[in-house]
């Protein structure tokens, strides 16, 4: 039987709002997810309306926001466990009848809630803006998109809270936050290892058949930036310089069942690390 | 009969002794003929997992770091309503025992139990009523005190009307909308200290709490101590500074490398350490030699010169006389310092003994 206190999940899940909304690093990314999809539809204002149309404009989105949201989530996650032990609140929160698992949930709340409100303000505002100046907008693939984007975050903030449970220091987390973030590139490359042993010209952009296969479920970033164009009808996608069809059984079940694969899997993993941890 | 294995401080030989509880012992050491006097701890130190009225019962804990033993076999017991010291020098273990004894760490074996409830499986109903003080306690930097104290509070189930009062219990009353992240390590422990309080807890585990403060702190940690204990709390709190404690607890357990050596009454302890705060006078000229007045001198138990300065070991009375002839003597003082007795002085005499 798991016992669970939801109170005190809420409780903790306050707190971590509370004390991360105010960092400022979280500030400083929120104001970017403001100020770059506007100049991001301004740069695809080439044709005759100011801000280049919605569709184009979140298409051009997806590039900044699968860099941006990752970061943003692993700024939040990556020491909250790792960095509260060093410097010792772990123990005291854990000296109050406190469950290690309530832990572990009420910090993804908590910090998942600072990611959700600060992809909110960012893309919703100018999602708002652009909408008012354009007049015209496809709402549900935006509306996939912010869904898409969240997912993202909360892949990458249960990935960074894996880290932090698995590093036993705060310098050590860091090391691992940038493995997380990198994670998508280097399997990438990898694959791209596999395809030029098995005599592809992967030089000349001839990527194997099965590349997206891997690719897609092994990297969130690269996930989201295939959803998006999806969810806006597109069937292909250029990837690092080829255009490459588009899978047909890649559906938005399929993406959302690949982003709560990797948050379960994070999850458990955090919570077997954290109730083994010594604080 | 019990029996106990200390360390020669001689040649680092380990020797096992068999007495009674309360016995003192004269051993002479068979590797290197170092002899030394050791003390059993006396009755009722000899700790039993027995009674439902221990308000902290540790039973055989032992928790080993890469085979090394950090704390050995460990027993003892905290009665209610009892101010504990849990001494020992750096390292010797107290922090891994009390973490430990929170289920923060992992004990490689042993039986905890805080207030009766057993550590294993009771442990959120043990933690309503405990207040812990950790060694470094820091909080979030970008909360004030007041919401920090809100969040435990909460956690508690604790009525928020106490905050305030709380804060202004311990002085930080003039810091209420300060960020965390901007307080001086001292407000910190305080804010540490406030956080305890939370909920009127029965037990409290103060972990070093005055460790690196100012005497200033220090004096206002020591007074909250004995208030919580006069409203009838129990405390138990660590510390390798004898002299810090000593006035403050009513009995106390001693441990080093892992393994209890003493635990008794303070009286008791310092009756049969016979520990005394040491005198340090500057004299001018002094040349390295004890003056013949002061070896003369009725009541001096101990004296040493090195350099200008002495070094005298006498009960507190003499202390007066003993300045008063070296002045009638003609010598000049230029300086006088009280060395409080430290632990290190107190574990030379547990194992050394002082004849
Ligand atoms: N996490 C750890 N890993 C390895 N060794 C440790 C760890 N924590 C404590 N120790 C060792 O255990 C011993 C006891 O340490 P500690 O309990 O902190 O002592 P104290 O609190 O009495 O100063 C020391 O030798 C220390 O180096
Ligand atoms: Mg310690």
């Amino acid at each position: 039987m798991v016992n669970f206190n939801l109170k005190t999940v809420y409780s903790i899940a306050k707190k971590e709002f509370l004390d991360n909304s105010r960092n400022k690093w979280i500030l400083v990314l929120t104001g970017l997810f403001i100020i770059l999809p506007l100049l991001i539809s301004l740069a695809f204002s080439g044709t005759d309306k100011i801000f280049g149309g919605m569709d184009n404009t979140v298409l051009g989105l997806v590039a900044i926001s699968s860099l941006l949201i990752p970061f943003v989530a692993i700024i939040l996650g990556f020491s909250t466990i790792s960095g509260e032990d060093e410097n010792g609140a772990l123990s005291v929160v854990l000296s109050y009848p406190v469950r290690r698992i309530e832990l572990l949930f009420g910090k993804i709340l908590g910090l998942g809630s600072v990611l959700v409100v600060s992809i909110f303000i960012g893309f919703g505002l100018s999602g708002v803006i652009i909408t008012l100046a354009v007049g015209e907008a496809s709402w549900a693939p935006f509306i996939a998109f912010i869904l898409y984007n969240i997912g993202l975050g909360f892949v990458f903030l249960t990935g960074s809270i894996f880290i932090s449970a698995l590093c036993k220091s705060r310098t050590r987390s860091i090391g691992g936050a940038i493995l997380l973030y990198f994670f998508g590139p280097i399997v990438g490359m990898f694959l791209m290892a596999i395809g030029a042993g098995m005599g592809y010209k992967v030089a000349e952009f001839q990527f194997p058949p099965w590349m997206l296969d891997y690719q897609i479920p092994l990297s969130p970033p690269d996930l989201v930036q295939t959803a998006v164009p999806v969810a806006y009808g597109t069937k292909v996608i250029e990837y690092s310089g080829m255009i490459i069809n588009i899978p047909e059984y890649m559906t938005y079940a399929y993406f959302a069942f690949i982003q709560l694969t990797w948050i379960i899997i994070f999850i458990i993993l955090g919570y077997l690390l954290l109730k083994k941890r010594e604080i | 009969m019990v029996s106990k294995t200390i360390m020669c401080p001689n040649c680092k030989n380990q020797i096992t002794i068999e007495g009674s509880p309360g016995e003192r012992k004269i051993i002479t050491c068979p590797k290197c003929n170092t002899r030394g006097g050791f003390s059993f701890p006396g009755e009722g130190a000899i700790s039993k997992v027995v009674s439902g009225s221990s308000a902290i019962e540790i039973h055989g804990l032992t928790k080993t770091y890469n085979g090394l033993k950090a704390v050995d076999n460990l027993s003892f017991n905290v009665r209610k309503g009892e101010i504990f010291g849990f001494l020992g020098p750096n390292g010797a273990g107290k922090t891994t025992a009390i973490k430990a004894l929170l289920g923060l760490i992992h004990a490689d074996t042993g039986v905890m139990k805080i207030d009766g409830h057993n550590m294993r499986d009771e442990s959120i109903e043990a933690k309503k009523k405990l207040g812990y003080l950790p060694e470094r306690a820091n909080f979030y930097k970008n909360l004030t005190p007041v919401q920090t104290l809100d969040f435990f509070c909460e956690l508690k189930g604790e009525n928020k009307s106490v905050i305030l009062p709380l804060l202004k219990e311990v002085g930080l009353e003039d810091a209420i909308n300060k960020k965390v992240g901007n307080f001086s390590k001292g407000m910190v422990q305080l804010l540490g200290v406030a956080q305890t309080m939370i909920g009127k807890p029965s037990i409290y585990i103060l972990d070093e709490p005055m460790g690196g403060l100012d005497a200033r702190w220090v004096k206002s940690i020591r007074e909250k101590i004995k208030m919580l204990n006069k409203q009838g709390a129990t405390v138990i709190l660590s510390s390798h500074i004898l002299s810090e404690v000593q006035n403050l607890c009513d009995r106390v357990a001693i441990i080093n490398k892992g393994k209890l050596i003493a635990e008794d009454t303070v009286s008791n302890l310092n009756k049969y350490l016979n520990i005394k705060p040491r005198l340090e006078i500057t004299v001018k000229g002094l040349d390295g030699k004890v003056p013949s007045i002061i070896n003369e001198l009725k009541g001096v138990e101990a004296a040493n010169a090195k350099g200008n300065t002495l070094l005298i070991t006498c009960e507190s009375p003499i202390r007066v006389k003993v300045i008063s002839a070296l002045e009638d003597a003609g010598f000049v003082i230029e300086n006088i310092i009280t060395i409080e007795p430290s632990l290190e002085d107190a574990f030379v005499k547990l194992v050394e003994g002082d004849t």
